[in-house]
């Protein structure tokens, strides 16, 4: 944590960056929320710690972020991965930001470019968690009636908020599907089918890019399993095309490219 | 608010006899957004026609859908009517009551529900329909012909002569192609060489033909009217411009003993070379895989005699970038070589060679002056057994075609043959004869009945060795399969033509189809033989299929006429079913977040990027942009892209969304 | 009540399966009438989004059909189209959505027999499942869209 506060001092001292965008305490004890630091003394307030779990990346996209100047920011893997997928998906300039690194692998440590982040990122362990793993398989061992049921159960709880797009990294874009009204694809009321839709369009977006940080259904105040749909996408992303998003700068979205000789098996 | 016109037709009794087509235009008139739905029993005809027109008019139509057969059948013609009448030709749709309905459904009220259900599908789609226009995309005319065989001389020869400029590519050191290794060519038995080197000269001296030899097509990015062709020159090792071609360096180089590729082989040649004393241009060109220089670093044999300096060893390779209207793929073909078969020795003796080399012997310029003489030994041989088919027509070697040309040859062959050596006999192995063509039996039966070739119907087996004499043994199933064997000096196999080796490799560089056996596939096997499916793209020659000269010559003109008739325009109309990326008021200026995800998925690469700048000049967002030339309107794009930003003219989100609602 | 027919929706696209559904026409082969085709220039252009939007507007089976690999009139579309299907019915599946109800196929231009085959099975086999009731709709047979559920 010293090291932390000592890391983004210097950087805000030697007007490397503009601001700090990292964790503080939030209102209760296990809960963290973003801070945003621009001057030296105020890095006390900088802490780092398992609680930490919000992808900041999201500020990065706003406007009135940007215009406070070059940033420096606190990062976890997941953090990075969005960083890596802003770069491919040319939303986000090299040098832009000073990522300090930190979290499974220790650090901290500087990350002044997508090079930089992208070689810190190859030495990560990659995949799901056991307990993600173990999850997606339950849930698939439900047949079609029960998964039906199940979802039923927590597409019904949906009010559309938007919670989950407003706190999701890869959910950027200036008019969202849901606001397309010419032809309104999805039904603006929370009713059944425009949840159903919502979530599972939802989903499809996020189909090869998301880098499962899970901030989707941490945001959500109904507790729906946001996070299921998108790690059952993210498995079949990567056992089906080798998509691992946030790994790379190459441009290589799973449903942008093709081979030949993917698998057609249900395809009469 | 829409004025819509219905027209249902009755085709006859083809759609009348199933559906209601009454029943049909009333249900269609109470939709809402009709004005006007009425039925008749030829719409497509003059009145039919005239009726839609009229209704245009009086009724003033906002869109018009005709209930009819498919639109892939008439939409151009009822779209022409409504441009006639003054409403823009997209503003109409097709609903299929033929093809889809009245044909596959029996007489039964869901049938009729059926149509009422289609034509209400397309009244919600053309509601939303927007008037379009099509596409102008100006029209480069200069011509990329791509080999340089007889087929390429001819189209080359052709479009330059209709006043376009040419740029002619071959691979080899010299234009020409197979016909110049032929020696006689039937029915007529006139030397293929006297008729084609005048032709290769006038390439050459054209003023609207630049030749590329020694050279290869390294990609073809574009679409019709605007292609850009990158052309690899390999380096000769001999500077053009100097080399007056009069062959001392050819005559001095001590490596002599290479296997001559334009003599099949059977003679030699120099690792300076010029293929054949015709050749053109008559520029040699350094084998470097066989020149002492580039293997020992030493000789220079060649550079100490030119007389003007020409010769270059460090040489590169050259890239040219060429704009291009449109292209002639006249790639040619090749033949199986005898190590193909088995059952003929697998290429182990020398006496049994391929009818290309046959040709090479019987050829006055050829390594024996035209003496028939058998590899072996260099003897003039007494029995010589041609085998037609080999390879041809036989699945079992992944052949299932008929190269066409080698019943014509062959009898051509036992011909020359007879007539250089008279006392000598001729036997001929054959399946059919296949002699279709002016003056063509007539040829073949000369063969037989002046030339006395011994022609028997049945297949080789098995050619060997014994008592060192060659072995033929065959059956004879005129008379009953008999088996029967010929004690063969020489050996001739009519070897089945093929594509090219990396035929596939050319026309995915080319983006054109091929079919199984790697020809490439003509877009319509009837009616448009010598275009390709990529617009802007012809075939002529033996690339396409197995075929002989006078063929190749009449498809190459075809497809010099193709060429021709699509430069008389200096703009081409497209149809303007194309994508687009939407532009909205700043400060966002595009719906559009600028992922730029589309950019890999699109087939065309027709997505730009579009810098959006403030009046400082500062870039503001950078968002997508169709390049409408380039766009074929498969809307790949449009599906993918999440904030709808981009949406398909002619099928549009909004028209998809309402068929939809209105099953 | 009489035998229950499904609603079956095609979106298919130009070049080869629309083509082939014409050449079933050309050729005369009948088969079942309960198929609505909605012709799309290519299978890249369809979107997963239209599925979802079939079954709330009443299908109770969908095909989805277009060129064979390698035939694409656009090289490449249905090999784009194919990957967002082998993602999306995954989705689908692990929501439990009937994929008995969804139908993926390649019908070229010369298989008009194929189509008939293919729609004949489909409708068939939708029959024996009967309605899909389960799926939530979008507009009442009223016309009207369906009554908002409060949230809880």
């Amino acid at each position: 944590m010293e090291q932390l506060q000592q890391m983004a001092r210097e950087l805000l001292e030697r007007q490397q960056v503009q601001v700090i965008i990292g964790y503080e305490a939030g209102s209760e004890a296990n809960r963290r929320r973003a801070v945003f630091v621009r001057r030296a003394e105020d890095v006390s307030r900088l802490i780092f710690d398992d609680a930490c779990r919000q992808n900041l990346a999201t500020y990065l996209l706003k406007p009135e972020v940007l215009v406070l100047g070059k940033i420096g920011m606190v990062v976890r893997r997941n953090t990075l991965r969005s960083l890596m997928q802003y770069a491919v998906e040319n939303q986000l300039a090299d040098e832009r930001v000073i990522a300090i690194g930190i979290g499974e692998e220790g650090g901290p440590r500087l990350l002044p470019n997508f090079a930089a982040v992208e070689e810190y990122l190859a030495q990560l362990p990659r995949g799901p968690s056991a307990a993600e793993k173990a999850e997606l398989k339950k849930m698939e061992q439900l047949v079609m009636e029960q998964r039906w049921a199940f979802w039923r159960e927590e597409f019904d709880r949906c009010i559309k908020c938007y919670a989950c797009r407003a706190a999701c990294p890869l959910c950027y874009c200036n008019r969202c599907i849901t606001e397309v009204n010419q032809p309104q694809w999805i039904p603006v009321a929370s009713d059944a089918l425009g949840n159903l839709e919502w979530n599972v369009i939802r989903a499809m977006h996020l189909a090869g890019r998301c880098i499962g940080c899970g901030s989707c259904a941490d945001a959500c105040p109904q507790g729906i399993r946001i996070d299921l749909l998108n790690g059952l996408l993210a498995r079949e992303a990567q056992q089906q095309f080798a998509a691992e998003p946030g790994y790379g700068q190459r441009k290589d979205y799973a449903l942008a490219v093709f081979k030949p000789d993917d698998k057609e098996e249900f395809i009469r | 608010m829409a004025r819509i016109g219905v027209f249902i037709c009755h085709c006859g009794e083809n759609i009348g006899s199933t559906v209601d087509c009454a029943a049909v235009a009333k249900a269609a008139g109470e939709l809402p957004g009709v004005v006007h739905s009425v039925d008749y029993k030829y719409m497509c005809s003059d009145p039919g026609q005239s009726m839609i027109k009229d209704a245009i008019r009086t009724q003033k139509l906002t869109g018009v859908v005709v209930g009819a057969c498919s639109p892939r059948m008439h939409e151009p013609t009822f779209r022409r009517a409504c441009n006639e009448a003054g409403l823009n030709p997209f503003l109409c749709e097709m609903a299929n009551l033929r093809e889809h309905c009245s044909w596959v459904h029996e007489k039964l009220p869901d049938t009729t529900a059926k149509a009422i259900d289609l034509v209400r599908i397309l009244v919600e789609k053309v509601k939303r329909n927007k008037p379009l226009s099509s596409i102008k995309v100006p029209v480069t005319k200069r011509a990329l012909v791509l080999g340089g065989g007889i087929a390429g001389i001819q189209a080359a020869l052709d479009i330059a002569g209709a006043g376009h400029e040419v740029v002619l590519v071959e691979r080899s050191p010299s234009i020409g192609g197979h016909m110049a290794q032929l020696s006689e060519t039937f029915p007529t038995l006139d030397c293929s060489q006297c008729i084609l080197t005048p032709r290769m000269v006038e390439v050459a001296q054209h003023p609207n033909i630049t030749l590329y030899t020694y050279s290869e097509l390294e990609s073809l990015e574009g679409f019709i009217g605007n292609f850009k062709a990158t052309i690899r020159k390999r380096a000769r090792g001999v500077d053009e411009k100097l080399c007056t071609g009069c062959g001392v360096c050819t005559q001095k180089c001590p490596n002599k003993k290479i296997p001559s590729e334009f003599n099949e082989h059977l003679g030699t040649r120099p690792a300076i070379y010029v293929p054949f004393p015709q050749a053109v241009p008559n520029k040699p060109v350094i084998d470097r895989d066989r020149c002492t220089y580039y293997s020992k670093g030493k000789c220079q044999v060649c550079a100490k005699m030119c007389p003007t300096k020409a010769i270059r060893y460090d040489q590169e390779d050259e890239l040219i970038t060429i704009d291009i209207g449109a292209v002639v793929a006249a790639t040619g073909f090749t033949i199986k070589g005898t190590d193909f078969f088995p059952e003929y020795g697998y290429g182990q003796y020398p006496n049994v060679i391929t009818g290309l080399q046959f040709e090479r012997l019987a050829s006055a310029s050829g390594p024996t002056l035209g003496v028939i003489r058998r590899p072996s030994d260099n003897e003039i041989p007494e029995n010589v057994v041609f085998i037609a088919c080999a390879g041809s027509r036989d699945s079992a070697k992944r052949l299932s075609y008929c190269s066409k040309i080698c019943c014509m040859y062959t009898a051509k062959h036992a011909m020359l043959y007879k007539h250089k050596v008279h006392e000598g006999r001729a036997h001929v192995f054959y399946m059919d004869i296949r002699a279709g063509g002016k003056m063509y039996d007539e040829f073949v039966r000369r063969a037989i009945e002046e030339d006395q070739v011994n022609y028997i119907r049945g297949r080789v087996s098995r050619v060997f060795e014994r008592n060192g004499k060659m072995i033929v043994k065959g059956v004879d199933t005129l008379l009953n399969g008999q088996s029967i064997e010929i004690e063969a000096d020489l050996v001739v196999l009519a070897t089945a033509m093929t594509a090219q080796p990396d035929a596939e490799a050319t026309a995915q560089r080319m983006k054109i189809s091929y079919d199984a056996d790697h020809f490439l596939s003509e877009a319509h096997p009837k009616l448009r033989p010598v275009e390709m499916n990529t617009a802007g793209i012809f075939v002529a020659g033996a690339c396409q299929a197995p075929k002989d000269i006078p063929e190749t010559v009449a498809q190459a003109s075809a497809a010099a006429s193709k060429v021709v008739g699509l430069f008389s325009r200096s703009e081409l109309a497209r149809e303007p079913v194309v994508a687009t990326v939407n532009r909205t008021a700043p400060p966002l200026f595009s719906t559009c977040v600028g992922c730029f995800l589309c950019e890999t998925a699109c087939p065309y690469q027709a997505i730009e990027r579009d810098d959006i700048r403030g009046r400082d000049g500062q870039l503001i967002r950078q968002v997508a942009k169709v390049n409408q030339g380039v766009c074929q309107g498969c809307g790949t794009c449009v599906a993918l892209c999440r904030s709808k930003a981009i949406d398909l003219q002619g099928f549009t989100n909004e028209q998809v969304f309402a068929e939809l609602l209105a099953v | 009540m009489s035998e229950f027919e499904p609603k079956i929706i095609a979106f298919v696209c130009n070049w080869c399966t629309y083509a082939g559904a014409d050449l079933t026409g050309t050729s005369r082969i009948k088969y079942s009438s309960n198929v609505r085709i909605i012709r799309l220039p290519c299978t890249g252009r369809i979107d997963f989004m239209l599925i979802l939007q079939a079954f709330g507007q009443g299908a109770d089976g969908i095909i989805v059909s277009g060129c064979h690999p390698g035939d694409c009139h656009y090289t490449a579309g249905n090999y784009h189209a194919r990957r967002r299907w082998m993602l999306f019915r995954r989705l689908m599946d692990f929501v439990g959505v009937d994929l008995r109800r969804v139908h993926f196929s390649w019908v070229s231009a010369a298989e008009g027999a194929k189509w008939a085959e293919l729609v004949n099975q489909v409708v068939d086999e939708v029959r024996t499942l009967g309605p899909y009731k389960a799926f939530p709709q979008r507009f009442h047979e009223n016309g009207f869209p369906v009554q908002l559920t409060v949230a809880n």
